[in-house]
């Protein structure tokens, strides 16, 4: 079941593929974590090392740890653990889902008919309707780093939106390495299909980002990232900034919960990058939100739902141009 | 603890760390310039991770045959002409005075075999080092003089200080490094000219690349780093350079060092990003908490029309300087919309106040509370209906279809969260409910129905701390009933007094 995970997969260095202590429990009880989480609560500290040696994790962003402090839904209960019976589920399940895929590639992308999803000019990407929408989304912060900053996510008011909220704090930690820290993200998770295959999102016919959000007058970042198989480009994203306004209403309005994708500027391990290109829509991986404004204090950031849209009065393409002076290689 | 040492004479030595950070215009991770052995070894002893081990100053003790072997080695490998003097200069002076009673045991003991094992041995952790800690190099000039404050001019007069004791300069990156690190105590961290100070503090023309294996490699590298680590400064807090900045960075590292990379890299981005921010926070925030709460309400009310009305102003602010627990200042909003859905509101439900949730103005975080009613269920919603043709000169309905079809349709297929409408919103010094009810009172005056309307207090813990918008209303349910209705009864009883 590994094995075959990686040769579906095909992204790990040779090295790491052979390491026999990369071995299949740990990526059993991994995937365990991820499809099970709502009723299994297992203290993941070894599938977590295993999935940071997987995704390489340099940069503010690379870390997709496994630190999603969620409500533990029924202390009560005990589900038995019988690895057979988990096992069996599991390839259970992965066939199931591969039959899903293959009878929806009749039907249209996604299971849906093809009329519908070329005609559709609003898609709701991600909402917050109950706990497993949670699910989709991994929260981290400076802790990996040895910083104090903690941020967790729940259900919002009636179940009706989300809340990320939490404490900031720059002390940085004194290992000697890092002089700034500070930081708390909100990162989705990469949607995968039958046996785990990595999918993404194809968002090439929307060109604006539209998010229902309050927030309390702290200024995020939204960081998206692009589907690659290569691992050089594992810590490249683009990002913009998401202005919260504060306040009681939620923040709907024109200009600033609504991000045109050209305004994404490319970035590398945290650093803007001189040659810029933009967001090239057809294979999304993540979305995240940072928070990293240097300010010590608590925060909070609800948020209804995130979706994509095609604003036709939108017309740039993208909004940063390489300059000469810093790129003179592209203007040979 | 000589195998450290070794490590630490390997590291320095090379100048391909320090061309790697650079290249990826990352922060400067290797500190000040080795001219000053205490900072190589401070630094080096938490590249290493061990704060015991490894702490192998040449000149901690002399006498010993490994150490003078170690000694030699770092002054033939010595990166810098001052190295070789200030290891003179150490040698004699011995100004580590803590070091003396570890030093000698290791220094004897690793002289044959590498018995690093034993002092890579994690020890318990030491005592906290507050008094321990060595003085920072030219750390005297920033001595305040008695009666002086930390403020501008001092900052100023010490950064001028240290050029006229030093006519060569000496330590200076050490220097500049320590100034960037006491900007904040002195406030100065958001003034363009204090930065050109201190960049104006390296010697020009001394670091420029002469020839093409200068110009290939990173020429001064310590010093490149150290420019790129004021330029970081200014970039963290948002401090535009200017001509004079760059006139300075091309007199002291050339056109092609990576100060000026970054200099033009400042100069592209922050253009771009000035003004990103649709709503933007004026960079002096007001220090009048008055002032304050009204910054505050006019954002976070987007109505235009909506009128502030200072219900109380802090009145200690006039008789000691105290502030008095029972004068708050208490600041409110209402919008004419607000004013006439309150009107509106039917006495037969309550409203509630609900808060504080916090509201941040760039550092300043400033709590407010909020009026407002639950939803009406759906049966209960009474449709406004306009009268037909009441107004002649242009229809006050319209019902334009213009043929929308599948292709047009801009709406997300999700029902939007629809919450209760809000009444009005106001910011008090004090969370607590004899504060709110003040306010109450106060928007009775312009809002006679709120007389009628039974007013609920939802507050949830008034420690300041986060605050999720309806965190405090699902735990504790059953006692705040109660409470809630002790309260209902005395602001009903307030209201009937009143009225």
């Amino acid at each position: 079941m590994a094995l075959v995970h990686k040769l579906l997969n095909g992204t790990y260095i040779l090295s790491k593929c052979l390491k026999p202590s990369v071995a299949s429990c740990p990526f059993l009880s991994t995937r365990f974590a991820d499809y099970c989480s709502s009723s299994l609560q297992k203290p993941v500290a070894t599938p977590g090392k295993a999935s940071a040696q997987r995704n390489s994790a340099g940069g503010l962003q690379g870390d997709h740890q496994r630190e999603v402090a969620l409500d533990v839904t029924s202390p009560e209960e005990k589900p038995e653990v019988s690895f057979d019976k988990a096992i069996r589920d599991e390839i259970k399940e992965h066939f199931w889902r591969l039959k899903d895929e293959i009878v929806n590639h009749w039907i249209g992308p996604e299971g849906r008919p093809l009329q519908e999803v070329i005609m559709e000019q609003a898609r709701v990407v991600w909402q917050f309707r109950g706990k497993e929408d949670l699910d989709k989304w991994i929260v981290t912060s400076d802790k990996t780093i040895g910083g104090r900053s903690e941020v967790f996510l729940k259900m919002g008011k009636n179940n009706q939106s989300a809340l990320l909220y939490g404490t900031l704090s720059s002390a940085a930690p004194q290992d000697g390495e890092n002089s700034q820290s500070g930081y708390c993200a909100m990162i989705s998770r990469v949607p995968r299909g039958a046996f785990d295959r990595k999918k993404s999102y194809d968002w090439s016919q929307f060109n604006t980002l539209y998010l229902r959000v309050r927030g309390d007058g702290r200024p995020w970042m939204v960081n998206i990232r692009e589907d690659t198989d290569f691992i050089q480009k594992s810590n490249q994203m683009y990002s913009y900034f998401m202005f919260t306004r504060g306040g009681p209403y939620w923040q709907e309005v024109k200009v600033t919960a609504q991000i045109p994708f050209s305004k994404f500027f490319f970035s590398n391990q945290g650093r803007i990058r001189d040659a810029q290109f933009q967001l090239l829509l057809d294979k999304i991986s993540s979305i995240g939100f940072t928070l990293a404004d240097k300010v010590d204090g608590p925060f909070f950031l609800e948020i209804d739902f995130i979706g994509v849209f095609a604003d036709p009065a939108h017309t740039e393409e993208f909004a940063y141009e390489n300059s000469p002076v810093l790129n003179p290689r592209l203007f040979k | 603890m000589r195998q450290p040492r070794l490590r630490e004479v390997k590291a320095v030595s090379s100048g391909h760390a320090a061309g790697g950070q650079l290249g990826r215009n990352s922060n400067p991770r290797l500190p000040a310039s080795p001219s000053d052995p205490r900072i190589l070894a401070a630094s080096l002893r938490a590249a290493v991770g061990t704060p015991r081990a490894g702490f192998g100053f040449p000149g901690g003790c002399p006498g010993s045959r490994g150490l003078s072997w170690a000694h030699a080695i770092m002054l033939a490998r010595g990166l810098s002409r001052g190295w070789r003097g200030i290891c003179a200069a150490a040698l004699t002076g011995a100004p580590f005075s803590q070091v003396p009673s570890q030093a000698p045991r290791g220094l004897h003991c690793s002289v044959a075999a590498p018995s690093s094992g034993s002092s890579l041995v994690p020890r318990p952790p030491e005592p906290p080092r507050q008094l321990a800690k060595p003085p920072a190099p030219h750390e005297e000039l920033f001595r305040l003089a008695p009666g002086g404050a930390r403020d501008r001019a001092s900052f100023v007069q010490a950064v001028q200080n240290f050029g006229q004791h030093n006519v060569h300069k000496r330590g200076h990156v050490d220097f500049i490094y320590l100034a960037l690190r006491k900007m904040r105590d002195y406030g100065v961290e958001r003034d363009l000219a204090v930065y050109n100070l201190l960049l104006d503090v390296f010697p020009k023309e001394v670091f420029l690349p002469r020839n093409v294996f200068q110009k290939i490699f990173i020429h001064y590298p310590r010093q490149q780093e150290c420019g790129l680590a004021v330029l970081e400064q200014m970039e963290s807090h948002g401090v535009m350079p200017n001509k004079e900045t760059e006139f300075l960075l091309l007199q002291i590292f050339g056109r092609k060092s990576y100060p000026m990379l970054k200099f033009v890299r400042m100069k592209l981005w922050f253009t771009r990003f000035k003004n990103v921010n649709p709503f933007p926070v004026p960079r002096d925030l007001p220090t009048d908490p008055v002032d304050l709460a009204t910054l505050g309400l006019r954002r976070i009310e987007p109505d235009l029309s909506a009128k502030v009305t200072i219900y109380q102003m802090a009145s200690s602010r006039d008789s000691t300087g105290t502030a008095d627990p029972t004068e708050q200042h208490i600041v409110g909003i209402q919008s004419p919309g607000q004013q006439a859905a309150l009107a509106r509101h039917s006495p037969a439900r309550p409203v509630f106040v609900e808060g504080p949730f916090s509201l941040w103005l760039r550092d300043k975080c400033v709590y407010y509370h909020i009026l407002r009613a639950d939803l009406e269920p759906p049966e209960e919603r009474e449709v406004e209906e306009i009268p037909e043709e009441w107004n002649l000169y242009y229809p006050m309905q319209l019902d334009l279809k213009y043929g929308r079809s599948a292709w047009d349709d801009y709406e997300f297929d999700i029902d939007e969260v629809e919450e209760g409408p809000v009444f009005a919103i106001c910011m008090a010094g004090a969370h607590d409910q004899a504060t709110l009810a003040k306010w109450i009172q106060g928007l009775q005056e312009t809002n006679p129905a709120l007389a009628q309307i039974p007013v609920i207090f939802r507050l949830t813990a008034s420690t300041g701390e986060l605050l999720a918008s309806s965190s405090g209303l699902e735990e504790p349910c059953p006692p705040p009933a109660q409470e809630e209705e002790e309260e209902e009864d005395k602001t009903q009883r307030q209201q009937q007094g009143q009225s």
